[in-house]
């Protein structure tokens, strides 16, 4: 025993002594603006689950779009980011013995920029000047102030992205001739990622800017729309990114197996990274001056996602089964028995896993030509995404919580806790599929997305959607719920849980695994082949909307 | 753990690898992709 215990000081003292506590004050500050844009942002989800419900009537002072508009944008782009600078940079530090005090600095400087862009864009939002929702598509105008605090929020990003690559370089330098450890590896593909993903959107703010404050009369509404797709749906495959790195490192840690072939997961990351921003058109089927065979390459770029995906699921099967299987599990699906579904670690990610079945499966409907007329615009694609990001990502963040949190803080996940997230897991799942589940629904019924009020002067089609809105109602207020129950959860395991130590769960591979190649950390390589089929996807039609530009449009306010 | 015969060890190592559970789950995965994209993709021909 003494043995083992001095050999794991001299390879391993961070699990004697734990995390640095600067590098846990960094994800913690991270992750505590998370889950306030988390409570903020559940409370008007409910209004407006409630007001879609016609059961209540939101004041002049605060309208639905505006109320949208924050919802949108807090938990799409505040909650999910912060998470996942938090959660990534515990893994960088924890993978890498700890962070470079000049990343840390870097990370605090994000932090900075990102609070002081959050505020603006906030400020503006309440003070009914910006209620363009998250995606601020022109001619729609908000303030410039609205503008410049995203601009702020990149900015923040971008320290946090440099400060990741500066860690990894340095790591690299003092270990040749070693892959880095799988999570830092999902880190280098997730801030690679938000960095080209930014690039597209910053752009586009930048010509906003002007055009906002009548310093330039009109913008090009069909290259704002492709430069913010550029981004948002890269933002999607980012968050997949952050949640897999869970899903295959640390879920088969707590259920007590081994880690799937790290070369297959280092290929998932990088076909992740390299293919996955040209997809931006397919969330433009329905817009005109975009050729058939632009539109097609796009589909086709993310259909190709699935592969990676479909590898995932394969994967992550294979690590559950055998894992049960080894614990006993008996016959076609008895395996399934023995995994812990009662600790809220396990559970909140294997829902999560479970959810993005039938969310993966509504993004290949979403992705079909033909079949994007049917769900455009509807309330289908409000339940594909919160059962996307809402389940299989926050769920996963969530599950997440329970020992990151405890371990950051030096404190316990104690008996008690753990009900309380397997509890909070039940109530958000059923709330989701409520909620989500009748948006499909009435979506495919022709229910707008979008709209507060789809009344239409009682026509018999929106009174058949009535029962299905009533059913957002109940699911939004058991969300509420759960998210007032998580809240709680994450600030008690922050400040008053009690004190003692909690495993940071990283599986190990298979004993007879072959070592993770050394090429896949060719990282110049991926990104070039990112930039060329950037290029590839997005120089020919933006040129031609530039070149064959329609009137530009001035900015419009509809509020 | 109970004591096992020698074949019925054999075949306890047998069940230990199989993956059959796996091939079921996927199945199950591409069940959910097709009947999601053939209702829509019935319910667009409906109404084209
Ligand atoms: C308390 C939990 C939640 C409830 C009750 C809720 C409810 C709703 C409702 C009713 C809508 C309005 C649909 C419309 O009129 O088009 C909506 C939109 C939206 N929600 Fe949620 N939601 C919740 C959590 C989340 C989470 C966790 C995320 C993402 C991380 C999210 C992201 C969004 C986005 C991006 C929109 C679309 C905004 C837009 O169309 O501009 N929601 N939500
Ligand atoms: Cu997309």
């Amino acid at each position: 025993m003494e043995q083992t215990l001095r050999e794991t000081i001299r390879n391993n003292p961070k699990k004697i002594l734990g995390v640095n506590p600067n590098d846990a004050k960094v994800s913690l500050s991270y992750l505590t603006v998370a889950f306030v844009s988390l409570l903020i942002g559940g409370i008007l989800g409910m209004l407006q689950g409630l007001e879609r419900a016609g059961l209540i009537q939101l004041p002049s002072w605060l309208n639905y779009y505006q109320v949208l508009t924050a919802h949108g944008l807090l938990l799409l782009v505040v909650f999910t980011a912060t998470f996942t600078i938090g959660y990534q940079y515990a893994n960088l530090s924890h993978s890498f013995g700890g962070l470079l005090s000049k990343v840390r600095k870097l990370a605090w400087i994000g932090f900075a920029l990102m609070l002081i862009g959050v505020v603006m864009v906030t400020v503006m939002i309440v003070l009914n000047e910006a209620s363009v929702l998250y995606t601020f598509y022109p001619p729609l105008a908000a303030h410039p102030i609205f503008y410049i605090g995203l601009v702020f929020v990149v900015l923040g990003i971008w320290a946090c992205c440099f400060g990741v690559f500066i860690n990894y370089r340095y790591w690299r330098k003092n270990h040749p001739g070693q892959t880095t450890p799988i999570l830092a590896f999902f880190a280098m593909g997730v801030f690679i990622l938000w960095f080209f993903a930014s690039i597209g959107v910053t752009i586009e703010v930048f010509t906003l800017i002007p055009w906002s404050m009548g310093l330039v009369e009109t913008t090009n509404v069909m290259v704002g729309r492709t430069l913010f797709w550029w981004f948002g749906h890269t933002l999607v495959n980012i968050w997949y990114l952050v949640a897999t790195s869970a899903w295959y490192v640390i879920v088969p840690k707590i259920i007590g197996g081994r880690h799937f072939s790290e070369k297959l997961i280092r290929l998932v990351i990088i076909l992740l990274v390299i293919l996955n921003i040209p997809g931006g058109f397919h969330h433009q089927i329905v817009d005109p001056g975009i050729s058939q065979s632009v539109k097609f390459l796009h589909v086709f770029m993310s259909l190709s996602i699935a592969v990676p995906s479909l590898m995932t699921a394969f994967a992550m099967f294979f690590v559950l089964e055998r894992t049960g299987r080894k614990l006993g599990g008996k016959g076609l699906l008895g395996w399934l028995k023995k995994l812990p579904w009662g600790d809220v670690r396990f559970l909140a990610p294997m829902i999560a896993m479970i959810s993005f079945i039938p969310g993966g499966a509504g993004g290949i409907v979403n992705t079909s030509n033909q079949l994007n007329q049917v769900i455009h615009n509807t309330m289908w694609v409000v339940g594909h995404f919160h059962i996307t990001v809402g389940v299989s990502v926050v769920l996963t963040f969530f599950g997440i919580c329970y020992w990151l949190i405890p371990y950051l803080s030096k404190r316990q996940l104690t008996p008690k806790m753990n009900k309380i997230g397997v509890i909070q897991t039940y109530v958000w799942t059923v709330g989701m599929a409520l909620m989500a589940g009748s948006m499909h629904i009435v979506g495919l019924l022709g229910d707008p997305r979008r709209t507060s009020d789809t009344t239409y002067g009682g026509h018999e089609i929106a009174v058949s959607w009535i029962p299905y809105e009533m059913v957002f109602a109940i699911g939004a207020t058991l969300l509420l719920i759960g998210v007032i129950i998580q809240v709680y959860a994450v600030f008690n395991m922050m400040f008053f849980a009690p004190k003692g130590h909690t495993e940071f769960p990283v599986a190990e591979p298979e004993d007879d695994a072959t070592p993770a190649p050394l090429w896949t950390e060719r990282w110049g390589l991926w990104i070039v082949l990112l930039i060329a089929v950037i290029s590839m996807a997005y120089v020919v039609p933006i040129v031609d909307m530039i070149l064959n530009a329609p009137p530009g449009s001035p900015p419009i306010r509809t509020w | 753990m109970i004591q096992t015969k020698p074949n019925d060890s054999h075949k306890e190592l047998h069940d230990e690898k199989s993956l059959k559970g796996t091939l079921f789950s996927v199945g199950v995965l591409a069940a959910v992709i097709v009947v999601m994209w053939v209702t829509v993709f019935w319910i667009y021909m409906d109404r084209v």
